[in-house]
């Protein structure tokens, strides 16, 4: 066990020779793989033995390696771990050459031993045992698989249809495949197929096409639209001749069939290896004593090489994929963490010193110098959340060989008992103290085994009630200590650490820069098959605000877009998807994901309709899914409404998952040239487009109640009122001549007080689709004239859009549209027909904080008198300008004259608006 | 100005369509006390008119001096404080507002104002009522707990305030608040009726109306005066002189919902429903109430349905309607509906013609 520590410590040491190591070695591994195709299984595993002891011997050390060498390395690791399986593959591919009748073997030949090649060192992750069955697995399995594409398609293989992929994509009809859903698709590793490139052509035999695409990128492969150099295989099952097949001879690319995919897939079944075993056994004699042979071998030599327990790589893979990436790209050594490097080297030398400090010169923990940096006997690690102190903290006591005993938040971390007796199967703290005051004992014991001791305390600011006296006793134990402290806190200035504060050294963690991160976040967007680009990363990383940890759950978190997570629940395979992974998949944007479904589902045609004449049980699908999308908005307003967020599965489960499994299956297009894509919802766009027209209505309606002719509801005047309105405002301009028309038109609004905006809005609402324009037919001198005189009118009698005046006293300072209006007092002219309106714009302030007053709605008698007050200076303001106004002025003035004593006539109202548009 | 608001009776004694009501109203306003009152009855009858006379009679022509506000309150819901703004008119002596506009905050509105009327009452009471008059509109829209929070505050302040219920149907009030008013109900004018109000503004205008125009006007109209009165005036600017064949043009909204009726009656496919969908968004988008969308699409598709259809067609209406109620995205809920119709409709097709 120590000396692989030590050799790793070297090998950690100078990481670069480290590197170069492994590619040296494959090299040769290729050329030796090829030519002694008869015996692929001894060689290779001969070749892998000394890769693979190389590694074993490397295995623990790995998981701290892997992140030393930051980029090349980790790439070349994760490559491999992708293309574990390609290898497979590749390593397949020669041998089964002589088997098949593949005349483009050469050049699959090279393909293969290229894979190899890469593979060689890749192989690290995998366990010898897994290498092993994984080259004899595939290779038989290969070989049949080939065997088999090799009668039935190779010779048919000639021709293919030629159409691209965008191509098909419009082609509304294509031949369904000929025994479809009859075969069982199998299920294998999940990346099985990595590094190879498909190319479908034609219809296949029981797969639709984007069943095979599905399948084929299911299993870590990819399929691209037309052959290339790059395509490993031309999947098609049919006779027929194209672009592609012509091309993929042209190429030599290899042509697989169906079934011959199957197998592919089947054989990498990770699980059922000994069945595979037994299959090859039966199917073919000649692999099957080499691979046997060669699997002892191998195992016999491992077992020489290294005790290093085999195996366990592979169990960690599959942990690996189901950990979250802030587990999995966690920091496994100190380099990696990103920023604050000088502070981890800080860190570490206080660590390597603290022993010779503390312990061989016994208790000198008084009258240190204090800024020593290893005078103190505990550090606090400092700064905000998600930047790696714990991670440094561990790291680092890792790496100097530390045992790290984590005590944080969830632990009891009250005072200890004074009795320290009583410590075993006490508090904590008991066992805290006893740790700490017990170090020497261990020390004594096997100093050279077992190692030594560091105590880290998380979250010490979050020692709170339950953890009385905890800070306290923590300082005692800090003076008592023999092994070193790390204290870990968010707020170093906390109140609670302030004594705290002065027994340690204390480093202060600052937030990595957004491009430290973006950096990383890239690697692990890498390394996770992920296309971001590096602007988003950015971004995240500065929305995080430093914290690493959230950016990494963010990105987990982005891995699926609302369209991927709607394209996978009405995919083909939805079906198979288990009730987690479809709820993952509606909850990654809980908000989008059911808009794009509810705009989607009807362009799908169900798989399950089955045989549907004239779209019957489709009709009836979609309107189980039409109600299924209702219940999701009637539980969703439960949710949001009444804050009944337990229901948030449920509106998941009726807003998409229902729906998307009633109609999964292939996607229609209804429009000739539509993209066969998913829409995005139109409600967003809709709904805006709603109220925004509400808003101008109902600017409308409180201008036509500003006008006092009438005190219909909002829904009354749309619905009942605007045709006649329409008719009114357009009518006389396309029947009667211009300047009549357009007196007409502008004394009308005026009666209602309607704007331009609001003409506007009335001939909008009243458009419909398909129906013909409202303004149609009126010649646009017409308009244009129209415009003018109401602008000319408006100048002198009537404002409706008023500045938007800020309005001191509250505290929003919100802009408020004052709109004031000039009306005749109470002489009696009840039917209104003279009464005039007429609006002025208020830009004085001090009108404005009255109006401020009465808007905040305190005394109406009050109100009355300031407004009367201004209302006069309005109607002097009239008066000036009043030229064009000739009716209104004079009919106010009039009025003044009347009840001149007490109301000055004129009764001004301020009405302040806030416009939010 | 628009015929309807030209003529709109300002007094209580100039109505002329539900006379009796009004004298009784009168009456009442006059001699004694006046309770809380809840106005209901179908649309364009006349409640506001009448309303809106009883106030004038209430407070003399003071109280036509209305103002239109925005007002904005501030209310402490818990741990947070909303604002909720809302167009209200008011003169010295009432207030009117629309509390539904608030959406689901429509409690706190509610709660708010009547306390803020009662702490404003008026000082000089002398020769004056010595309350205020609040009226709510659309108080069926309200919600539940609105109208529950209505029920203690009605009471607590009614020695300051009195509320004026307006609604369609009386039925979506609670039987709490109806109980605490006087309930009115509003018939919707008989067609005579209309016919007699048509005629008189008719003479008013100096018109010449040729016989049985009137009435035909009056059929169309569905009973509800408002709009009578409308489309004679939107018949009146189409064409002059009248004609007795002049066709009586539909609102635009009711010509739009019988296209996509009789899209739907046509063809039943997705892809059919997809344009459906688009022509309801239309709809929407131009302000028209979903309830009303649904209400005329169940009505112009029983026109043209099968009568055994036509049952269990209505169920559905009614099912999606509430629904829609409930919920929030209303397009969701009538393509529930269409689709259900479409499938149901197929089916008996299917079933029926092979």
């Amino acid at each position: 066990m120590t000396d692989i520590r030590k050799w790793f410590m070297k090998s950690h040491d100078k990481g670069n020779a480290n590197e170069s190591k492994p590619t040296k070695q494959d090299k040769p591994s290729p050329a030796k793989l090829q030519p002694e195709k008869p015996m692929p299984g001894g060689q290779e595993s001969s070749g892998r033995r000394k890769t693979s002891k190389y590694f074993t011997e490397k295995q623990k050390p790995k998981e701290e390696t892997e992140k030393e060498e930051l980029p090349a390395k980790r790439k070349n690791q994760k490559h491999s771990e992708d293309s574990s399986c390609g290898r497979g593959h590749g390593g397949r591919g020669p041998s089964a050459t002589p088997a098949g009748v593949n005349t483009t073997a050469s050049k699959k030949l090279k393909s293969g031993s290229g894979r190899g090649a890469s593979q060689k060192y890749l192989d690290i992750e995998e366990s010898d045992e897994d290498d092993v069955k994984e080259t004899a697995s595939p290779s038989k399995s290969g070989g049949r698989g080939r065997g088999g594409r090799g009668a039935s398609a190779t010779p048919a293989g000639g021709r293919g249809r030629g159409s691209g992929r965008g191509g098909f994509m419009n082609f509304g009809e294509r031949k369904d495949p000929p025994h479809k859903g009859e075969k069982e698709v199998p299920e294998g590793a999940s990346d099985c197929l990595a590094g190879l490139t498909f190319v479908i052509s034609g219809t296949l035999d029981s797969l639709e096409r984007e069943e095979a695409e599905d399948l084929i990128k299911r299993h870590g492969g990819r399929v691209t639209g037309s052959v290339s150099k790059k395509t490993t295989y031309l999947l098609c099952d049919e006779d027929i001749g194209g672009r592609k097949s012509a091309k993929a001879k042209e190429l030599g690319t290899s042509f697989l069939t169906e079934d011959g995919l199957f197998d592919m897939i089947r054989a990498s079944k990770p699980v059922k290896v000994p069945a595979q075993e037994e299959s090859k056994k039966s199917v073919d004699k000649v692999v099957k004593p080499l691979s046997k042979k060669s699997s002892h071998k191998v195992e016999v030599k491992r077992s020489l090489g290294s005790g290093a327990p085999p195996a366990k790589p592979k169990a960690q893979n599959i942990e690996q994929s189901s950990l979250t990436w802030t587990e999995k790209y966690k920091p496994k050594v100190p380099n990696d963490i990103i920023g604050n490097q000088s502070l981890v080297k800080q860190l570490h030398d206080w660590l390597v010193r603290w022993n010779e400090q503390f312990l061989d010169s016994g208790n000198k923990r008084k009258g240190q110098k204090p800024n020593d940096s290893g005078a103190k006997k505990a550090v606090l690690l400092s700064g905000t959340p998600g930047i790696g102190k714990t991670t440094s903290a561990k790291l680092v006591s890792q790496m100097l060989g530390f045992q790290a005993i984590e005590v944080n938040a969830s632990d009891s971390r009250g005072k200890a008992d004074a009795k320290i007796e009583k410590g075993i199967g006490g508090s904590n703290a008991n066992s805290i103290k006893e740790l700490v005051s017990n170090e020497s004992l261990s020390v004594n014991m096997d100093r050279s085994k077992h190692t030594k001791t560091v105590l880290i305390m998380d979250e010490v600011d979050g020692m709170s009630a339950g953890d009385r006296g905890g800070v306290a006793d923590l300082i005692a134990s800090i003076k008592i200590s023999k092994i070193p402290i790390i204290c870990i806190c968010n707020d170093r200035y906390s109140q609670k650490l302030k004594s705290l504060v002065n027994y340690c050294l204390l480093l202060s963690y600052r937030k990595p820069t957004k491009q430290q991160m973006a950096k990383r976040l890239m690697q692990v967007a890498k390394a996770e098959g992920l296309q971001v680009n590096e602007i988003a990363l950015e971004e995240l990383a500065e929305r995080v605000n430093g914290d690493m940890r959230m950016a990494l759950n963010q990105l987990q978190m982005k891995n699926i877009s609302p369209f991927t997570a709607v394209d996978k629940l009405f995919g083909f395979n939805a079906g198979k998807l288990r009730m987690g992974e479809r709820i993952d998949l509606s909850m990654s944007d809980p908000d989008l994901v059911p808009l794009l479904i509810q705009e989607n589902y009807i362009n799908f045609k169900p798989s399950s309709a089955g045989k549907d004449d004239n779209d019957m049980k489709r009709m009836d699908l979609i309107a189980r899914a039409a109600e299924s999308i209702a219940d999701g908005d009637i539980v969703n307003v439960q949710i949001r409404r009444y804050r009944q967020w337990q229901l948030s599965q449920t509106s998941s489960l009726a807003s998409c998952i229902i729906p998307a499994a009633l109609l999964h299956g292939r996607r229609q297009t209804f429009e000739q040239g539509e993209r066969n894509y998913n829409r995005f919802g139109g409600w967003l766009g809709k709904n805006s487009t709603m109220r925004k027209n509400f808003r101008l209505l109902e600017d409308l309606h409180v201008h036509v109640l500003a006008s006092r002719e009438s005190s219909s509801g909002r829904e009354t005047l749309r619905l009942e009122y605007f045709t006649l309105l329409l008719k009114q405002l357009t009518e006389p301009l396309r029947l009667l001549p211009k300047d009549e028309a357009v007196r007409k038109v502008v004394e009308f609004m005026n009666v209602y007080s309607f704007s331009q905006e609001d003409y506007d809005t009335i001939v909008e609402l009243s458009k419909f689709q398909g129906h013909p324009n409202p303004l149609d037919g009126i010649p646009p001198t017409v308009k244009a004239a129209l415009t003018k005189a109401y602008k000319e009118g408006s100048k002198a009698q009537m404002v409706r859009a008023a500045d938007l005046v800020t309005l001191p006293g509250i505290k929003k300072a919100p802009k408020k549209r004052i709109v004031a209006m000039l009306e005749p007092s109470d002489d009696g002219l009840g039917e209104g027909v003279g009464d005039t309106l007429a609006e002025s714009e208020e830009e004085n302030s001090s009108d404005t904080d009255e109006l401020g007053g009465t808007t905040a709605g305190e005394k109406l008698q009050l109100e009355l008198q300031s407004l009367n007050s201004k209302a006069t200076q309005v109607h002097l303001d009239l008066k000036g300008t009043g030229t064009s106004s000739a009716k209104k002025t004079p009919a106010g003035r009039g009025k003044g004259g009347s009840s001149a004593t007490e109301k000055k006539s004129v009764r001004g109202s301020g009405s302040g608006r806030k416009r939010k548009r | 100005m628009l015929w309807l608001d030209k003529y709109r009776p300002k007094t209580l004694d100039r109505i002329l369509v539900h006379e009796e009501i009004a004298q009784n109203l009168k009456k009442l306003v006059t001699e004694q006390d006046c309770p809380h009152l809840l106005f209901y009855g179908p649309p364009g009858s006349g409640k506001k008119t009448l309303i809106m006379a009883l106030i004038r009679q209430m407070f003399g022509p003071g109280a036509e001096k209305v103002k239109v506000e925005n007002r904005t309150w501030k209310v402490d819901a818990g741990s947070r404080s909303i604002d909720i703004e809302l167009t209200t008119l008011s003169s010295t002596n009432h207030v009117e507002l629309s509390p539904s506009d608030a959406g689901f905050q429509d409690r706190y509105v509610v709660q708010e104002i009547i306390k803020e009327m009662a702490k404003n009452r008026p000082i000089d009471t002398k020769g004056k009522k010595g309350y205020k008059v609040l009226v709510l509109n659309e108080v069926d829209k309200l919600s539940r707990e609105a109208q529950h929070s209505l029920r203690r505050t009605m009471e607590k302040y009614s020695a300051y305030c009195r509320l004026i219920l307006c609604c369609n149907s009386s039925s979506r009030v609670t039987e709490a608040i109806r109980s605490r008013c006087l309930n009115v109900r509003i018939n919707a004018p008989s067609e005579e009726q209309i016919v007699k109000v048509l005629e008189f503004i008719g003479k008013k205008e100096g018109l010449q109306l040729p016989p049985g125009f009137a009435s035909r006007i009056a059929e169309k109209s569905n009973r509800s005066l408002r709009r009578a009165i409308l489309s004679f005036e939107t018949c009146h600017v189409q064409q002059y002189p009248f004609t007795s064949k002049q066709a009586i043009s539909p609102m635009d909204w009711e010509e739009y919902i019988s296209e996509i009726a009789s899209d739907i009656m046509n063809e039943q496919s997705p892809k059919r429903l997809y344009q459906v969908r688009g022509k309801l968004y239309e709809l929407l988008s131009n302000c028209i109430p979903p309830e009303i969308i649904l209400k005329r699409l169940l009505y112009e598709l029983l026109r043209k349905l099968d009568v055994e259809l036509k049952h269990e067609v209505c169920h559905w209406a009614a099912y999606y309607e509430h629904r829609m109620r409930l919920g929030q995205k209303a397009i969701f809920h009538i393509e529930a509906f269409v689709a259900k119709f479409m499938s149901i409709y197929k089916d008996f097709l299917i079933t029926t013609f092979g």
